[in-house]
């Protein structure tokens, strides 16, 4: 009931953009899709008792974790959506997205939250790959519907290298399958089944097989050295599909290793893919920030700061025990409302200046005052500092390391100054700039001030009001939900 | 006449295995040759390789999923997806893909040597423990080594269509690989060839884009007739 109801929104919703013939009634349609997508899913997490399956079979799947990830999705398809009303209007007036393209734009994001949900149900591991290739697909159309050079090659990149480091996840997927046959009556993809006799599963055969699903759900979310396809998409596309691809799209990958995590943690091979994710985690944390650190492209840098932010969410991961994963569960929410909210407000400061380098951005707080501040208090938030959910997020992440390694400990809070010290620099090197000092006076150095449109402040005030209320207080329904999703994943 | 060598194993496997060698032949193929057309040509022949030695396996061991493997195979990646991208690359003109990132063609020959190399010691190492037949073997490792070369085509070239057709030749690697090491039920097959179209659909119509500037673009996109969205 729950997938088909997805399902029929989503077709719905494609149809009657479809056919309707203006661009207000096109994103009135996709808002209403997002909306009915978050209903549904608190519906479910109100009404219904989870885990069960769906769709009479064992394809389909949802559980706490699977609702947690759609409802974040949804959140955030809702908030770009609304964004995009008046964001869409402007790309068009200055001729950046062809009206030709429209329609195009509304259908490929609407079908893009269909299959983004559906991934996230999917019990059965070949159909999660299958899902995810798709929002590569998608997501990559959105990247190049600017239709400018730059956009398509970024597009290009980001297919070849998330598809391609894909198809290695499937020999993984087909490993995982020959391994499962050998100790079950037959093989099976599916998670559930997985998860149960994962006791009895070789840890040798279950370690290749990690590694190379790992690859491809690496590059899906950005993961060191697979990263290199992310700055340049998530810097290229509009601003509103930047928020999706960084608050969304980077969880897709990530939900594939945790749900393969909580499968290998119950064997002997825990110790060694643990110290893997490990690795990895604080090598991208340390490309990302060095890559932070003199970057002169406003989107570029917010674009590197979610390769940091994947690269702790890995360390999260791989230091398996229950309270990390609570923290890391949370970070998820954090990071993808933060990064939202900050990309919005380089979408209102690219319309303002038409361009996201650091030389170009002049009088910001006079200009937009509002997309100056999200970006100021965006910037505190992801950088963690208190009362912002990411500061609780990571202290307990980092918390729970000590006991592991504290090298790494320390490490990591090097990497994450500097991380600190980049957003610094970037802020007060560019906020700071006045037309008044910058000795290029006259009437053609006055910018007018870009009118934002409706809509466009709406989602970057409720994100930071948002993560100000979650930072302040933990909601209890919430600490419950993280709480079961532990318990589910067979931490406790 | 031939139906006594069909019947027999032994004949019908060292038939698969210079079958391998073919493929690896057509992998060469793809990693050093400059004219777009021959690429695609090779591209229909592998797969047409893979067509056969599914059918031949199929004779062996009997599995109906591999009879519907090789009609899949040949109704999708022999026919369809040459034909298509064959269309898109005379709309865009390109003839010939001669520059090439980081490899030259001699060099990213004697790499893949090394990746087959790899390719067989890496398994060697997981498969001991299984029992999985001399010939299944040598069927995986061949995968693993077409998936490898077909991500070197997709490194060291620089057109898109290219790149587009290393991605193929990676998911040909793939399904050989899956074909010996496991009978992965049918309709995930189908699924991956869902998912292969829309990217080479996707990415085709992106390389009539790089190739062009935006007005050209989009007048060829209009005679094309891909993009109908529109709103006046």
């Amino acid at each position: 009931m729950i997938i088909f109801s997805y399902l029929a929104v989503g077709a719905i919703a494609l149809a009657l953009i479809m056919l309707s013939k203006s661009h207000r009634a096109m994103n009135a349609f996709f808002i209403l899709h997002t909306l009915a997508s978050l209903a549904i899913g608190v519906y479910v997490l109100l009404t219904t008792t989870v885990p069960i399956f769906e769709t009479g079979s064992e394809y389909f799947y949802v559980d706490h974790l699977s609702l947690y990830e759609a409802l974040i999705a949804a959140l955030l398809f809702f908030l770009a959506s609304v964004y995009a009303n008046g964001y869409v209007e402007s790309l068009m007036q200055a001729q950046e997205l062809h009206r030709n393209n429209l329609k195009i734009f509304y259908m490929v994001f609407s079908l893009l939250l269909t299959t983004v949900t559906l991934a996230f149900f999917s019990d059965n591991l070949a159909l999660f790959w299958i899902f995810a290739e798709l929002t590569t697909v998608f997501s990559a159309a959105l990247v190049a519907i600017l239709s400018a050079k730059e956009n398509i090659d970024a597009a290009i990149k980001y297919i070849f290298i998330a598809s391609g480091a894909m198809l290695f996840s499937f020999i993984g997927l087909i490993f995982l399958y020959t391994l499962s046959g050998e100790v079950l009556s037959s093989g099976t993809l599916n998670w559930t089944m997985l998860a149960k006799n994962a006791a009895i599963l070789s840890p040798k055969m279950l370690t290749a097989s990690f590694v190379f699903l790992f690859i491809g759900f690496a590059a899906k979310s950005g993961i060191f050295p697979f990263h290199t396809w992310l700055p340049d998409a998530h810097s290229k596309a509009p601003s509103a599909v930047s928020a999706i691809l960084s608050g969304v799209l980077l969880n897709i990958g990530m939900y594939g290793i945790l749900r393969m995590y909580a499968i290998v943690r119950q064997t002997q091979a825990e110790t060694m893919v643990s110290q893997f994710l490990l690795g990895f985690g604080l090598l991208t944390v340390a490309v990302a920030v060095l890559n932070m650190l003199l970057q002169k492209n406003l989107k570029m840098l917010i674009a590197f700061s979610s390769v940091e932010h994947m690269g702790i969410l890995l360390l999260g991961i791989g230091i398996g025990t229950p309270l990390a994963l609570f923290w890391t569960l949370f970070y998820i929410l954090a990071h993808s409302l933060t990064k939202a909210s900050l990309f919005f407000s380089a979408g209102i400061l690219h319309r303002q200046y038409e361009s996201n380098l650091i030389k170009d951005i002049k009088d910001v707080f006079s200009l937009q005052p509002i997309a100056g501040w999200g970006f100021v208090i965006g910037s505190f938030a992801i950088i963690g500092m208190p009362p912002f959910p990411i500061f609780s997020a990571k202290f307990f992440i980092l918390l729970e390391a000590f006991g592991f390694s504290k090298p790494l400990v320390f490490a990591v809070l090097l990497l994450l100054v500097i991380a600190s010290a980049a957003f610094a620099r970037f802020l007060i090197e560019a906020f700071t700039q006045s037309s008044k000092d910058a000795g290029t006076e006259g009437p053609e150095a006055l910018l007018l001030p870009y009118v934002v449109r409706n809509g466009m402040k709406f989602p970057i005030i409720s994100i930071l009001f948002i993560i100000l209320a979650l930072g302040v207080v933990f909601p209890e329904p919430l600490e419950n939900l993280l709480n079961i999703i532990v318990y589910e994943l067979g931490y406790l | 006449m031939i139906s006594p060598f069909l019947a027999d194993p032994a004949f019908l496997e060292n038939i698969i295995r210079i079958l391998f060698v073919f493929v690896l032949i057509t992998a060469a193929f793809t990693l050093s040759t400059r004219n777009i057309a021959s690429l695609l040509n090779v591209y229909a022949v592998q797969s047409l390789l893979l067509v056969l030695i599914a059918v031949f396996l199929y004779l062996i061991e009997g599995s109906q999923t591999l009879l519907a493997i090789a009609v899949l195979t040949l109704v999708s990646k022999v026919l369809l997806i040459p034909l298509f991208i064959n269309l898109i690359g005379e709309k865009i003109k390109i003839s010939r893909d001669l520059k090439f990132n980081y490899l030259e063609p001699t060099a990213s020959l004697i790499v893949s040597m090394g990746l087959i190399l790899l390719a067989y010691v890496f398994l060697s190492g997981f498969f001991s423990e299984f029992i999985l037949g001399k010939l299944f073997f040598m069927g995986a490792v061949i995968g693993l080594s077409l998936t490898l070369m077909g991500m070197l085509v997709i490194f060291s070239r620089r057109k898109v269509i290219t790149k587009a057709i290393g991605y193929l030749t990676m998911e040909n690697g793939v399904l050989l690989f899956g074909i010996f090491v496991a009978d992965l039920p049918f309709i995930i097959e189908i699924l991956i060839v869902i998912d292969l179209m829309i990217l080479v659909l996707l990415t085709t119509i992106l390389a009539i884009g790089i190739d062009s500037t935006i007005e050209e673009y989009h007048q060829r996109l209009q005679t094309l007739r891909i993009w109908s969205g529109r709103e006046d």
